[in-house]
């Protein structure tokens, strides 16, 4: 007996040494000494924050969202670019969780890094703990400038927030003024350009594009004081909505200065083109947003089938390369773009002639005919009705006219009517399984072309065009499927930095500002666009004489970029543009009798009116959100 | 067997009776009825707007419990006038937004200015006007005609300022004439086969001030019916509400 009770001391003995300490980190979740001890930990960290970073790429929609799959109602048929059969009206953002949320999660991640890397900096060479400290101030203002552009001022939060630590009232940080915002902005990407080295790996940030960031954010701070006509006061005296006229000239002196830090460190991609050669023009424009070693490029989003993959081409490739989910020209860039460009025959208003001195069309031989001059950035960006994409001929044309055509042809509808086209006289076909129509010679013909117009099917060329930019030029049809793309999306591009620097120039000139020679700084950057796209050159610095030019320029180049929306926005004029407008389309038809081809320019055919809702300029604080705290002052008309 | 069965149904009758209180809520519900219109300051005469939300709204903020209070909002009807039988009783802080010179002003610091919100105890039925400055007033110069040759209808009215406040002298973007087959006829609701506007670039708008504005209708109307028709105008300030003249009914034969 006595021995068994030993025994068990004993063994009881041996057992209290067992755990030497039961608080231990969870094996299974990482720790900071796992992530920030190594150069491969931070990658990973800051890997997770860049697919996290707010681009409006190819998969945002304001109606979809952000890092979202399935983009069939297009960014830019919301802001006249282009028409969608899914999107016919002017939208806000819809979509839930609304940005508000999102933003601040990332916020809390660099927040995190911030000051959780010093802790372990010893580990690392002390230029590297200070560029990615950089980086991360880098992704904080961008994060910053997506939220501020959707709401004006938005909560400061630049420590990590704790809780239940932190009592509840300390949480509830009220919003800050827009202008806060901005110049908050303006300190992180600064701290970031002067921390950070020269160079980064594809994909990630490096001083420069924190500068190019900069010229961005301080552009559109410098119109909102200049155009914007919403105020909103919190009860402490704190300008939520609107930032003071005054500061105007401060934010474009800063967005033109960043833009010139740029200057000889990136360059427009040039490489295909040739001096008075438009194909070659053409073709280097199509290339530049798919070589990898552009120039041009300053911030990249990367893709990578299987892995990390979208549907751009499936969505928006011609009718008849469709692929096999079905889906196609979910973007159609419409008449109202189109007459933005040169070397197209146009009346004395600024929109298409397609009609003689007689008023009777203008026949052609060929639908080609009518863009043979066409800036050739205009064709690298869409595809006009003729014209080749991966090898083959785009046939677009609304229907064929049977009627007499021996002494011309007169309008089919009188000038701004929005009717349906008459009947008689006309063919169409109503989808793509067409009919073919008997012509005087005997020969078969479809009433409409390969890729349209339909009438009753969306899934052509309902504008009379579809789009070019971004679509592979060579991806086999087999592939063009959802999920399967993997182009590289370019977030800033020099051409970009350009424009900025452009309107922030004419901006101060307009203002009167004497600091450099900005009107000649405008102009320069301007032709350097123009010259590079094969539009016709500004002759002299007299020609650059409205803002306009500036922002014309900028909606050519950066069209279906899904930049445009925030332009229009904070320029404050899509309410203008968009006050129950109908947007044009160009119609071809053949003609039966001749061989011939016509077009006819008129209003959307659908009658889809945008009218953009004064409101939404600054976009609603969700409602949880502000349930969560009710500091948070909503804006204004919500 | 049996009694333990009753025993047991007994006990959950017991359970029963006292699982709900017979009292059908904490507070009393909101039995305040609040109405009042929103005049003219000048002329006396309701400001017409638009129903919905980019028209006129009521602002309340109960001050019952907070100074600060998320505010509640309810939009006013398209003839100025507005009634909420809804309201709990207590004490709020009122104002109204819309087409006009706002009642709580600020300077560029942000102090508050000018503050013609109503404080009061509403309970039982209050009423509550507000006199305020539209940006424009928009009239009729003469009744619509109905052109029988296009079958369109033709309008001439003219919009002067409301005001003479020197911070809201902004530019008048465009005058719009909205045609709708409901009497709910305005910039929310249109129909834009048939409605027309006249836009103005930069200052153009303000020489047309005082000056008779002629509009027809696009398209050709539908005959045999009735139709609303309604003009209105705006300025540049803020959210670009439409200051409207009243609705007058055009019959088409």
């Amino acid at each position: 007996m006595k021995r068994k009770i030993y025994t068990l001391v004993a063994v009881l003995a041996y057992c209290l040494t067992a755990c030497t300490k039961l608080d231990i980190p969870p094996m299974n979740v990482i720790q900071d000494k796992d992530v920030f001890t190594s150069e491969g930990g931070i990658r990973i960290y800051m890997a997770r924050a860049y697919s996290e970073l707010p681009l409006e790429d190819f998969r945002y929609s304001q109606t979809r969202g952000l890092n979202f799959f399935w983009i069939i109602s297009p960014p830019s048929a919301n802001t006249g670019e282009a028409l969608s059969r899914d999107l016919g009206s002017s939208t806000t953002e819809t979509f839930n969780p609304a940005y508000w949320e999102l933003g601040y999660r990332l916020i809390r991640e660099m927040n995190y890094f911030m000051q959780t890397l010093p802790q372990y900096a010893k580990n690392f060479q002390d230029a590297d703990v200070k560029h990615w400290l950089g980086e991360a101030r880098f992704i904080r203002a961008v994060t910053y400038m997506a939220l501020v552009k959707r709401y004006g001022g938005v909560p400061i939060v630049d420590k990590v927030l704790q809780y239940p630590d932190q009592k509840p009232e300390e949480l509830k940080i009220p919003r800050a003024s827009e202008e806060a915002v901005y110049d908050f902005i303006a300190a992180d990407l600064d701290y970031a350009y002067n921390n950070m080295q020269a160079t980064s790996v594809s994909g990630r940030a490096n001083k420069y594009t924190a500068a190019a960031f900069k010229s961005r954010a301080m552009v559109y701070a410098g119109s909102i004081a200049k155009y914007n006509q919403v105020t909103l006061f919190d009860g402490s005296q704190q300008r939520l909505c609107g930032i003071p006229a005054t500061k105007a000239n401060t934010y474009f002196k800063a967005a033109y200065d960043a833009a010139l830090l740029l200057e000889g460190k990136y360059s427009l991609y040039k490489k295909a083109w040739a001096a008075g050669d438009k194909q070659a023009q053409m073709q280097n424009y199509i290339n530049m947003f798919f070589d990898a070693g552009s120039p041009e490029n300053i911030l990249i989003k990367g893709y990578h089938y299987p892995e990390s993959v979208h549907g751009y081409d499936a969505y928006n490739v011609p009718r008849q390369l469709m692929g096999g989910n079905g889906y196609s020209a979910e973007v159609n860039p419409t008449l109202n773009f189109v007459e933005m460009f040169d070397g197209l025959p146009k009346n004395p208003d600024g929109t298409i002639q397609t009609l003689d001195a007689s008023g009777k069309y203008i026949m052609y031989n060929n639908t080609m005919d009518l863009f043979a001059n066409a800036e050739p950035r205009l064709r690298a960006t869409v595809i006009v009705p003729g014209d080749e994409f991966k090898k083959e001929k785009i046939e677009i044309y609304r229907g064929i006219y049977t009627g007499d055509a021996t002494n011309g042809i007169s309008r089919l509808l009188p000038d701004g009517s929005t009717s349906n086209y008459p009947t008689a006289n006309i063919v169409a076909s109503p989808n793509g399984n067409q009919t073919p129509y008997k012509l005087p010679d005997g020969t078969l013909r479809n009433p409409a072309g390969k890729s349209g117009v339909f009438t009753a099917d969306g899934t052509c060329a309902i504008s009379g065009f579809t789009v070019r930019k971004y679509l592979v030029p060579d991806k086999p049809t087999a592939e063009v499927l959802e999920n399967r793309a993997d182009q590289t999306w370019i977030e800033m591009r020099y051409a970009e930095v350009l424009l900025n620097r452009a309107e922030a120039a004419y901006e101060l000139y307009a203002a009167g500002q004497t600091g450099a020679n900005y009107l000649q700084d405008a102009f320069n950057a301007v032709n350097q666009i123009r010259d590079r796209a094969g539009a016709n050159l500004l002759a002299t610095t007299a020609d650059l004489n409205s803002i306009n030019i500036v922002r014309n320029e900028r909606r050519k180049e950066l069209a279906f970029e899904n930049k445009t929306w925030w332009d229009l926005k904070r320029w404050r004029i899509i309410d203008k543009e968009q006050n129950g407008t109908l947007y044009r389309v160009l119609m071809p038809f053949y003609v039966a009798q001749t061989g011939k081809y016509f077009f006819d320019a008129r209003t959307d055919e659908r009658n889809n009116r945008y009218t953009f809702d004064t409101r939404w300029y600054y976009q609603q604080i969700p409602a949880d959100q502000i349930s969560k705290s009710q500091n948070l002052v909503q804006n204004l008309g919500y | 067997m049996k009694r333990q069965l009753y025993l047991a149904g007994l006990c959950f009758a017991l359970l029963l009776n006292n699982a709900c209180s017979k009292k059908y809520d904490n507070y009393p519900e909101p039995d305040a009825t609040l109405t009042g219109s929103i005049t003219d300051l000048a002329t006396g005469k309701p400001v017409q707007t638009e129903a919905g939300s980019n028209g006129a709204r009521i602002r309340l903020d109960e001050l019952s419990w907070s100074a600060t209070p998320t505010p509640y909002y309810f939009y006013a009807m398209q003839d100025g006038t507005y009634r909420n039988t809804k309201i709990f009783s207590a004490k709020y802080r009122i104002s109204v937004e819309g087409a006009f010179v706002p009642l709580i002003q600020y300077d560029g610091a942000g102090n508050i200015t000018v503050d013609k919100s109503q404080t009061l105890d509403v309970k039982g039925s209050a009423k509550v006007d507000f006199k305020v400055e539209p940006f424009l007033n928009v009239d009729w110069v003469s009744d619509p005609v109905y052109n029988s040759a296009d079958s369109t209808i033709t309008v001439k009215v003219k919009f002067t300022r409301g005001n003479s406040n020197p911070s809201f002298q902004n530019n008048v973007t465009d005058v719009f004439l909205f045609v709708n087959a409901t009497t709910y006829v305005g910039n929310n609701n249109y129909d834009n086969r048939y409605s027309n506007k006249i836009s103005y670039g930069g200052t153009a708008g303000n020489s047309q001030i005082g000056q008779t504005i002629t509009i027809t209708t696009r398209d050709k109307l539908p005959g045999k019916r009735s139709y609303f028709i309604r003009v209105g105008a705006r300025v540049d300030y803020g959210l670009k509400y439409y200051n409207y003249t009243d609705i007058k009914t055009v019959a088409v034969p």
